[in-house]
Order: structure tokens, then sequence, then C-alpha cells
């Protein structure tokens, strides 16, 4: 059976067209970017995923079974407001597992200092979050996600307001936990090569209304290990060049962008 | 640096107060209608220890404070309620905002018709001055919590109800805290009309008998002592303010 699969989904808002019928199949464990302009609905369709929206037509099925209302098994990681910043950065990954029945209390402190060390925050655990980076603030809500034993991470831009080095830095520690924790990853972002960087797969979509304009098996080209040096490898650069092909003819159409 | 500022305030004060001296002083405006402060401090210090002032300050206080908190515990559940759920705000935003645009006077007499002239009509007024704006502010400081929030809570798994307990409440408490002090500040305007209509305690009735009498210097001390407790509950308020939220600073 398909582990996580968008049947026939759309949306619209009143007369506006969001998302046209759309069809996707992602493996458990899988890494998926979303790749596309801005606006151009791909977040709707990760929100959707999480049950914060629901589509208008069309299902979201997770192993047979059609996702509804938001629970803890996909866990939402924003670009801003991701950490509450009246709880220290202890408190935030705790708040994760709050509400989990399945572990006792013991258990629970367990894996909170299980994730925050996973994610190198055990020194700052009892920080307040406005006190410590933005890089920082994104793993405490990755760390926040584990700790809910959420099985897919929806990811919106997480990254986006990161320079470049933090960045870099957090990508590596997102492919590495990925890995090794086998969570599936949906990710939404306009970097063309973060999400060569990152994913198993990249969806390349459209302008609104959104629709697939390509897809693209990175792991496929250049393998499931992401390092560095491999970013500046030719296969890398060649793939990088390829998905910004594809943004570009998006662009075209309305911009007059070459 | 609040060292400079501390000392800012303080000499800009002096400043202003010793104009004033030397304008009372040299008689440019005649006694009756504006006494030097130190007549002002003379008759305060009388008024203390020989006609029972901070008796009557801390039945005003005391009243404020009642009036306050029974507002605030109304105010803030059904702020809360009002912002986080469109129906209940859609029915009552109509009827708190009608309330809201009437002047606390004009139902004075209505007050006095109700409960009296005892303690029902002071509290009942106050409490008509603040709970109503203080529930809109609520309602408005709910409404601008940042959904992501509240979209965290409901992927961990936090029941609906939770997210007013887990996430609204606590990410609007340090501007609630603010609203509360500006709040209790209005509540001083209302309590000295309440008690100049009907009272024979508290602030307000002891300004208003110094004014029967022209003494203009105890009318003043009057306003002065309702200046500095108001001073100094917005100084406590503001340090509370300061160590509950240290998480705010950057």
């Amino acid at each position: 059976m398909t582990y996580l699969l968008f049947d026939k989904v759309t949306k619209r808002y009143g007369d506006v067209e969001i998302v046209k019928p759309f069809e996707l199949a992602v493996d458990q464990g899988e890494f998926i970017a979303f790749l596309g302009p801005s606006g151009c609905g791909k977040t709707t369709l990760m929100r959707m995923v999480g049950g914060l929206e629901p589509p208008s037509s069309g299902r979201i099925l997770l192993r047979g079974e059609e996702l509804r209302a938001p629970d803890r098994r996909r866990g939402m990681v924003f670009q801003s407001y991701s950490a509450f910043p009246w709880l220290t950065v202890r408190g935030n990954v705790a708040y994760g597992a709050r509400y989990r029945d399945d572990l006792s209390a013991a258990e629970k402190r367990e894996q909170v200092a299980h994730f925050l060390s996973l994610v190198g925050l055990t020194d700052f655990a009892d920080s307040w979050p406005n006190r410590i980076s933005g890089g920082m603030r994104q793993r405490v809500a990755i760390a926040r996600t584990l700790a809910a034993g959420s099985e897919i991470l929806l990811m919106d831009e997480p990254f986006g307001a990161l320079d470049a080095q933090r960045r870099e830095f957090l990508q590596l520690e997102l492919r590495r936990i990925q890995q090794e924790e086998g969570k599936t990853v949906i990710f939404v972002t306009h970097d063309v090569e973060e999400a060569a960087f990152l994913a198993d797969r990249v969806i390349v979509f459209t302008r609104r209304p959104a629709s697939i304009l390509a897809e693209v098996d990175v792991t496929g080209r250049i393998g499931a290990e992401r390092t560095l040096e491999l970013r500046e490898g030719t296969e890398f650069f060649a793939l990088r060049n390829e998905l910004l092909h594809y943004v570009r003819s998006t662009a075209t159409e309305q911009e007059g962008a070459a | 640096m609040p060292g400079s500022k501390a000392i800012i305030g303080t000499a800009s004060t002096l400043t202003v107060l010793l104009a004033w001296e030397f304008v009372s002083r040299v008689g440019l405006v005649p006694e009756r209608f504006l006494p030097a402060p130190s007549v002002v401090l003379a008759a305060l210090w009388t008024m203390i220890f020989e006609r029972d002032l901070l008796y009557h300050a801390g039945v005003s206080t005391l009243r404020v404070w009642v009036a306050f908190l029974i507002a605030a515990a109304m105010a803030v559940p059904i702020g809360i309620l009002m912002g986080s759920f469109r129906w209940v705000g859609a029915a009552l935003e109509p009827l708190v905002d009608f309330i809201r645009y009437l002047p606390v006077p004009a139902l004075v007499p209505l007050s006095i018709i109700w409960f009296g002239v005892g303690e029902g009509t002071k509290i009942f007024l106050l409490w008509l001055g603040t709970f109503f704006q203080l529930v809109l502010l609520v309602a408005d400081d709910v409404r601008r919590v940042p959904h992501e929030f509240q979209e965290t809570a409901m992927t961990v798994g936090a029941p609906g109800w939770r997210r007013l307990t887990d996430v609204s409440f606590p990410s609007m408490l340090p501007t609630l805290v603010d609203n509360m002090r500006i709040t209790l500040g209005w509540c001083w305007t209302y309590l000295i009309i309440a008690e100049i209509v009907a009272a024979n305690s508290g602030l307000g009735f002891v300004i208003w008998q110094a004014r029967r009498f022209f003494q203009t210097p105890e009318v003043m001390a009057g306003v002065v002592t309702i200046g500095i407790i108001g001073l100094a509950t917005d100084q406590i308020i503001r340090a509370l303010h300061r160590r509950w939220f240290r998480y705010l600073v950057r």
C-alpha cells in the first residue's frame, strides 16, 4: 500500500483555483521537496497534509486512511514563530511530548533529552528562544516535532530567514537527522539549491494554480548521502542547473525574464 | 540607561515644582487659585495626621481594586472566548461596543436607582468603565496570536480547548498586563466621579468637601495623593512586567 498518497487533491478559495487536481505517491522515509515560485500553492498542499486546511476535493491518504484533522503524526516546522517564547528550549521540546499517552513521564523526559542532544542544543536547554540564534530556534522546532513522535515532518521554508552559512549547516543537520530517524519530510522551498541538496525527490510546481511541472529523482542521480564536497561536484551542478531551468520557465510567462 | 532616565525624570519634575513655587510666591497667580507646592505639602501633612487622609486613600484604593479585579476576572475569559471563536465574538461585540461608548457619568443616575448610594454603585460604575474596554482589548490580543503558535499546538495533539490555555493565554499575557495597567488608571477617573456624587468617604469625597470651603491647598493635596498612588502602582506593575516577562528581552 502507498504510504502517503495525494488522490486528486484540489483547492479553491471561492472562484480562485489554488491547486489543480494533484496526484503524488510518497514512500515512507522519503524526503520530498516542493519547489516553486512564491504563492504558487505548494504551501497550501503541505498544509492540507497537516490537516490545517481541508482539500476542496480529493483525499490525502496515510497508509490508506484519509487524513483530516491535525494530530501529532504530522508535525509542522514554520519559518517564523517556530518556538514559544515563554517556554525555554527544553520546555518547547517537552511540549511536543506533552500529549503523548504512549510514554510515561520518565520516558518523556528521556526522549526530550535525547532529541535535544540530537539537534545539538543540550547546552542551551535552559535558554529562552529569544536569546538564541534563528538557526537554533529552527532546531528547537525540529526537536519538538521529533519529541511529538511525528512520522511526517512538514517544513514551510524553515531556513528562509537564515544567513547562508547557518543555512548550509542546518541543511546538513536536517538531512543527517532525517536519515537517522527515518522520517518522511515534505519540505517547501523556493531555493533551487536547497531543494537539490536536501531532497530524495524534487517536485517542481508551476505558477498558481499549482500543478506538477517536473519531477526530479535526486537520489537516483547523486545518491542518498549528502556532503559539502558533493555540493561542489559536477553532478550536483548539473542537477541544480536543470532545476533552475524549470523554475525559470515558470517565471518567463508573466515576468518576461530570460 | 535606567540611571540617567531617573536623573532626567527627577530633574524635570523638580524644575516644574520650582517654577510653580516661584509663580505662586511672587503672586503672579492668587494663592486661592494656585497655592505653592510647599503650601500643598503642608496641607497634605495636616490632612494625613489630623483628617484621616490615609484612611480615605485606602478606601478609594480598595474600591478601585475590588471593581478592577471583578472586571478583569470577567474580561479575560470572555475576551479569550470572543477572540478565539468567531461566533462568540459576533454575538457579543455589538453589545459590548454599544455599552463601551456610553460615558460612565451618564449612567450615574441609573446606577443610583439600581444600587442606591452605597458601595454597590461605586463598584458597578468602575466595573462598567473597565470591563467593556478590557474585554475588547483581550479579544483583539487573542486574535493577534500568531497562527503558527496555534497550529503548533494542533500538530502536537493538543485538544481544542487546551489551545486556549497552552497558547492563547501565555502568548497574550505580556500585552494583557500592559492593558490592565492602563485600564486600572481609568478606574480612578470613574472612582472620583462616583465618590463626588455619592460618598462620605474616599479621596473624591475629601476633594469635594475641601472645594465647598474653598480650601484650594486641600483640594490639590487630594489630587496629588491620587497622582502619587497612580505613579506608584504604575511603577510597581512595570517592574513586575519586567520580572515576569524576562524571556521577551533579546
